[in-house]
């Protein structure tokens, strides 16, 4: 369109190539926790871009707001030579910018073509053109080389090829942006491959893409830029040429750690619990030997079995095992009952849906794990039920909460402690949790920390499953990465860096597509 | 796959977990038909014909919703607004007898449209909205026609609830209608975006608007029962629509419709509706107490319910 890029010689086109979307000093937060922070990005017609970052980096709420899903805070976004200070989805859609979100925006019921054009099926005097329909979506498979039958409900179909029905949608909308989250996290070998010839093959027609990977050898292998991000701030945006996968491992992690995490210091002694070869839907022969007062890290990408270890310890998920033994007697764990009475808690990382009843008090939250031992002949006893109360919230340290306040006006931080403080009048001697500081903030990050090495120091034993790779480095005696429901490898403390866990969770990765 | 057979091949399936429904209709047909051969006869028909009506377009009103991922508390009331206003406003003769259905089909319109732009705006689910608007048309019916009273024209009554089986015209008429609207694509939207409107918003779809339509269409098709009621009995009665409610959820789950929106057919709904009437009219006819109409309607409802479930598992 412009002069410069009609006189631009063929070489240096896509260097001086007019972004098709740039932001510029972005900023958002949710609820007072900064998310990103001065995020600048721009993306080029006809090349691909790479998104990376680690769990919580930033990444989804950077697409959002760059396709009008979510507002920023502050910042500029510049498409089609128009600058806004927000977009709309239906803005965004007219600038001709797609997604494809993670979580699929398929009717399961609806048939593959009718979900390709939903929104825009073509028609003829008002009503739907079928038979238009069945030609584009032919064509557009065709060209994708996709081989899909076209009246089978999407419900019907793998999810990898759903994922492909996604991507086509999105292509069929013509996009001049196209962003893909995560495309390749649930395709196998063959799919990524034609997904990659896909990708080429936009990028030759002029179209910008926006790839969204875990997978640093995809990265190296397709993009032309790359945008690194790091607990909500940039910290790279350059052409890919040159790069390697430890630097941009490097750029995704190796923030200082500060003083946010307790000195160190192992109190494990002799194994607690053993299991060999459990299996269960996501997990795969896993072995995991946890001992007396050790905090084990579970880290790897998320949704790789972390969560379905802890729910199949704590017997609410279908599982079976070789051998499972607690302080070297075989035990079978049913349910979470059971689970309770052999002294195994666990605290969900949903704190808002299973971890607490949030309309309720908190002196209620607290109580409810241990109404049984509270009571006598089967009734209450309020000076018992205080007692307990006013000591555990002591002894969490819950700023400006009373017993009576509901727990939805406590912060999120706050309310974990809640959600962890529950079980402790139990006196668990084996503590699950599940991604304990998730959109939580420092200071309470902080606190939990401390929570846990003083109930590790007093001889609890802790699974920590956690998204957040600094806390495994510096909180744990020992990490486990899962990747594809199988243990990659076991770090002990001192082998356990930021770099190593990334690795051994990507690395994983790399080797089973190989295979 | 033929590009030409598109069409064909995406509703085969769609009407493909309608079969069941729509067989066991026949079957209970076939069953009134043994005991009651009278039913062969045009007069029987008709008669069959009347009972199902009112039922058939609550049905249909109430898979509309359905199908947005809502459900419709204020069908009964609704119904008895259509029945006392038709009996008000339809007056004798050619013309004020049309004008007075016209205006009745669009305050059926209106009443629907308002609650659609309701949950729209306010973002409400639409089962408290219906619960707060079934006693405000409650209320208006009872304002309108205090007692049960005022008339329809005698052509009217002989035309929809005489001796010849109108009834059945009509609801293939609205099959042909509804029909045409889901090859809209606004209609298309209404009846598929329920169970993901996330999805559909992201994908152009224009959700709101589709939403009011719909809502618009359900409330003509309940006030179409309401009209009909008045036609059949010749007055108004601002009570008489009372058991629609529940029945029309009743027929809508047992063809198929959803509760979570999305799936399910309008043939479905339709079958599940003569069904439930088949089943009550010949219970009816062998004189047994309406008293067990109710556990047999509850039995069958279970039933219905389960059947597909086991043969999934």
């Amino acid at each position: 369109m412009t002069r410069e890029e009609a006189e631009a010689p063929a070489a240096a086109a896509r260097e001086m190539a007019r972004p098709v979307l740039s932001a510029v000093g972005v900023y958002r937060s949710f609820s007072g926790n900064p998310v990103l922070q001065d995020v600048s990005i721009a993306i080029h017609e006809g090349s691909i871009h790479a998104l990376l970052g680690e769990n919580g980096a930033g990444k989804s709420t950077l697409i959002n707001i760059l396709s009008g899903g979510l507002k920023p805070d502050a910042g500029e976004i510049t498409v089609g030579g128009e600058s806004h200070a927000s977009l709309t989805p239906l803005l965004a859609q007219r600038f001709g910018i797609a997604v494809v979100h993670q979580e699929l925006s398929l009717a399961p019921h609806l048939s593959v073509a009718e979900n390709i054009a939903f929104g825009r099926l073509p028609r003829r005097r008002g009503l739907i053109d079928y038979p238009r329909l069945a030609t584009e979506v032919h064509a557009l498979f065709a060209d994708l080389e996709l081989d899909l039958p076209l009246a089978t409900p999407v419900e019907t179909l793998p999810l990898g090829t759903r994922q492909l029905v996604e991507i086509a949608k999105a292509i069929y909308r013509k996009p001049k942006l196209l962003i893909l989250d995560e495309p390749t996290s649930s395709l196998a070998a063959v799919e990524v491959a034609r997904l990659k010839r896909v990708m080429l093959r936009l990028r030759a027609q002029g179209i910008a893409l926006l790839f969204i990977s875990h997978r640093l050898e995809e990265v190296l292998e397709l993009c032309d830029y790359v945008t690194v991000l790091k607990d909500g701030r940039r910290t790279a945006s350059r052409p890919l040429a040159g790069a390697d996968a430890a630097e941009l491992v490097r750029l995704m992690v190796g923030r200082d750690p500060g003083d946010l995490f307790p000195p160190f210091e192992s109190r494990a002694a002799g194994p607690l619990l053993v299991v060999e070869g459990l299996h269960s839907r996501r997990l795969k022969d896993v072995d995991l030997t946890l001992r007396r007062g050790e905090i084990l890290g579970v880290g790897g990408l998320v949704g790789h079995g972390q969560e379905n270890l802890l729910l199949s310890l704590v017997g609410a998920e279908a599982h079976r095992s070789d051998r499972m033994e607690l302080d070297g007697r075989p035990v079978r764990i049913s349910g979470v009952a059971a689970a309770a009475r052999l002294g195994i808690a666990y605290v969900p990382s949903d704190r808002k849906i299973e971890g607490l009843h949030l309309p309720q008090s908190l002196h209620f939250n607290l109580i409810l794990p241990t109404i049984r031992h509270l009571s006598r002949h089967g009734l209450r006893v309020p000076a018992r039920e205080r007692a307990t109360v006013t000591d555990l919230l002591k002894r969490f340290a819950v700023r400006g909460g009373r017993a009576e306040d509901r727990v939805v006006q406590l912060s999120g931080g706050n309310q974990q402690k809640i959600a962890i403080g529950k079980w402790m009048p139990l006196e668990p001697r084996i503590l699950l949790l599940n991604d304990p500081t998730r959109g939580v903030d420092v200071e309470t990050k902080r606190e939990i920390y401390l929570m846990l090495r003083r109930l590790a120091a007093a001889g609890t034993s802790t699974i920590l499953v956690s998204s957040d790779t600094p806390e495994l480095v510096e909180l744990c005696d020992r990490v486990m990465v899962l990747a594809e429901g199988r243990v990659r490898v076991v770090l002990d403390h001192a082998a356990a860096s930021e770099e190593a866990i990334v690795a051994a969770a990507i690395g994983a990765d790399t080797r089973e597509r190989a295979a | 796959m033929k590009t030409s057979s598109l069409y064909g091949a995406i509703f085969w399936r769609r009407n493909s977990g309608a079969w069941g429904i729509m067989a066991a209709a026949l079957l209970m047909l076939v069953l009134y038909a043994c005991l009651f051969p009278d039913l062969l006869h045009l007069s029987g028909l008709a008669r069959l014909s009347q009972t199902w009506f009112p039922l058939a377009a609550v049905a249909m009103a109430q898979a509309v919703i359905m199908l947005t991922g809502g459900v419709d508390l204020s069908t009964g009331p609704v119904v008895s607004v259509g029945c006392v206003l038709s009996a008000s406003v339809i007056d004798d003769g050619a013309l004020p007898t049309i004008g007075g259905i016209l205006l009745v089909l669009a305050v059926g319109a209106a009443i629907g449209g308002l609650t659609g732009l309701v949950v729209s705006l306010l973002r409400l689910p639409p089962i408290i909205v219906t619960l707060a608007t079934s006693f405000i048309w409650t209320g208006a019916a009872l304002l309108i026609m205090p007692d049960p009273g005022g008339s329809v024209p005698d052509g009217l009554s002989n035309a929809l609830a005489g001796d010849f089986p109108t009834p059945i015209f009509v609801i293939a008429g609205l099959v042909v209608l509804w029909k045409l609207w889901t090859l809209t694509p606004q209609g298309f939207a209404s009846a598929t975006f329920g169970d993901n409107p996330v999805g559909a918003f992201r994908s152009g779809v224009k959700v709101e608007t589709v939403r009011i339509l719909a809502y618009a269409i359900s409330g003509v098709l309940t006030i179409l029962a309401g009209l009909f009621l008045a036609a059949q009995t010749g007055s108004g009665d601002p009570t008489i629509g009372a058991p629609y409610t529940l029945n029309s959820i009743t027929a809508a789950v047992l063809g198929g419709v959803a509760f979570t929106g999305g799936v399910g057919t309008m043939r479905g709904a339709l079958a599940g509706s003569l069904l439930l009437t088949a089943i009550i009219s010949v219970m009816f006819l062998l004189g047994i107490s309406a008293f067990y109409q109710y556990v047999v309607q509850g039995v069958v409802i279970l039933v219905a319910m389960t059947l597909p479930l086991l043969r999934r598992n």
